[in-house]
């Protein structure tokens, strides 16, 4: 149980990591060889990070974690061995709060999104959610 | 006929109505890079302009991260999405490793790069000594500058290259100091010159004909899917006619606009950079040019990066797709 409760909190830090990396590391991170790169700029909203469990509440590799907008479009990645993901931001224009979180694997099936509420009184950097996968 | 059966044969037609008007999904992959650039504007206007809803499609645009055009064809396989938009070094490289992607229209044939300079500069032999960065070396960028420089006397080691992707970043060294010379893209080519840097010249001038980007997809995915292949390549076709349309010009520039953030004014000099005649940056029609992909492969060879005997550039092309939609 201990050893459960810790290597939730290890997640939890590596998360925070994650969504306190400047934006220039995040766009190291989704690195564009071979064409032109874009990184982030001055018009890009809130990315997006958090990690996929299972109903025991551990960690699932490799699952497609996939954030649509309102409009349809879509960027997808997959879940690490801590089960972290991480996501950059869609254009500003895209009000963060419509995108939708889903996460999938084959074998599993999407019981629960949790999106973790946003500090009051901060400008929002990133949205945290908790995808919860059961096996089917 | 009762009034219940009425109501239920409405609410049906109702049904396949919206059916219809959402279409049949079809999932596009683009590199994020690809997204915001130049690059994505056949698609992207085809989508703002109800091209692929009017085929019957509910194109969806997938970003997969870690992006890059290297790992598109990868997203084809993993089924990440049906049809891709991807840089034909990458094609072909996956094709010769046992891929079964295959080009099916073009979207960007020979991509303008402007050599932009510190305004003192004011010829290219002037780079000898100076600090030029410079995109990939394995990738087209770096192919027709090395071509460029070669074809006004400058050879790689007179110059002190520095390697830096992306245009943005490329823009950034030169205003920072740290570039006396970089290749540009659109629209920064042109907003650098706004600035009061110099063009020292186009990539162009050295590379006539070539097959920047393609819409690709799996040989298999497409013969199970034919039809919507077939609607997909009819609204990419649409989309380059509209571009040449003059009475279409604002919302031409309008896509430029929303797609790269540049001010109206760039955004029109950039469509009249591709219009120019004898420039050849876009299809008419999403077709597909067999020399510009041959060319590709010949760059891929001087660069080692692959062998003699040189495959066909056939090889890569499915061009039945097109012919089907009507494009020769």
């Amino acid at each position: 149980m201990i050893r459960f409760r810790a290597m939730r909190i290890a997640v939890r830090l590596a998360l925070l990591a994650i969504a306190l990396l400047p934006a220039p590391a995040l766009a190291g991170a989704n690195k564009d060889r071979g064409q032109d790169e874009v990184g982030p700029g001055p018009d890009e909203g809130p990315s997006y990070f958090g990690v996929v469990l299972d109903t025991a509440g551990k960690p699932v590799d490799d699952a497609r974690v996939t954030a649509t907008s309102r409009d349809g479009l879509a960027m997808t990645t997959r879940s690490n061995a801590a089960g972290a993901y991480s996501l950059p931001g869609f254009n500003k224009r895209i009000n963060a709060e419509e995108v939708k979180i889903a996460c999938a694997k084959p074998g599993y099936r999407q019981v629960r999104v949790v999106r973790r509420p946003a500090q009051s009184g901060r400008p929002l950097r990133a949205v945290e959610t908790e995808c919860r996968l059961q096996k089917s | 006929m009762p009034a219940a059966k009425v109501l239920a044969a409405l609410a049906l037609a109702a049904a396949a109505g919206s059916a219809w008007t959402e279409g049949e999904v079809l999932r596009y992959g683009q590199a994020l890079s690809a997204h915001k650039s130049i690059y994505s504007l056949p698609v992207a206007l085809a989508e703002r302009e109800g091209l692929f809803r009017r085929e019957g499609i509910d194109l969806r645009i997938v970003i997969p991260i870690p992006g890059g055009t290297d790992r598109m064809i990868d997203a084809l396989h993993d089924d990440t999405v049906d049809v891709t938009h991807v840089a034909t070094p990458f094609l072909v490289r996956a094709a010769l490793d046992g891929s079964d992607a295959v080009a099916i229209a073009a979207e960007f044939n020979d991509p303008i790069y402007s050599l932009v300079a510190r305004p003192e500069i004011h010829r290219i032999a002037d780079l000898k000594g100076r600090v030029v960065g410079m995109a990939d070396p394995g990738g087209s960028i770096a192919f027709s500058m090395r071509k460029l420089l070669a074809l006004h006397g400058i050879l790689e080691s007179d110059v002190r290259m520095k390697t830096i992707d992306g245009t943005p970043a490329r823009l950034r060294c030169l205003r920072g100091g740290g570039c006396d010379a970089v290749p540009l893209g659109q629209p920064h080519d042109l907003q650098a010159q706004a600035e009061g840097y110099r063009l020292l010249g186009i990539s162009n001038e050295a590379v006539p004909e070539y097959l920047y980007t393609v819409s690709a997809t799996r040989r298999s995915w497409a013969a199970a899917n034919s039809e919507l292949v077939v609607r997909y390549v009819r609204a990419l076709a649409a989309s380059f006619a509209m571009m040449r349309e003059p009475a279409r010009r604002s919302a031409v520039v309008a896509a430029i606009v929303d797609i790269t953030a540049v001010p109206p004014g760039i955004a029109e000099r950039v469509l009249d950079l591709y219009a120019q005649p004898g420039r050849k940056a876009l299809p008419l029609r999403g077709e597909i040019d067999p020399k510009g992909l041959a060319q590709v492969i010949a760059f891929m060879a001087e660069a080692g990066q692959i062998r003699s005997p040189l495959p066909d550039a056939e090889r890569f092309i499915d061009r039945s797709y097109l012919a089907r939609a009507g494009v020769r």
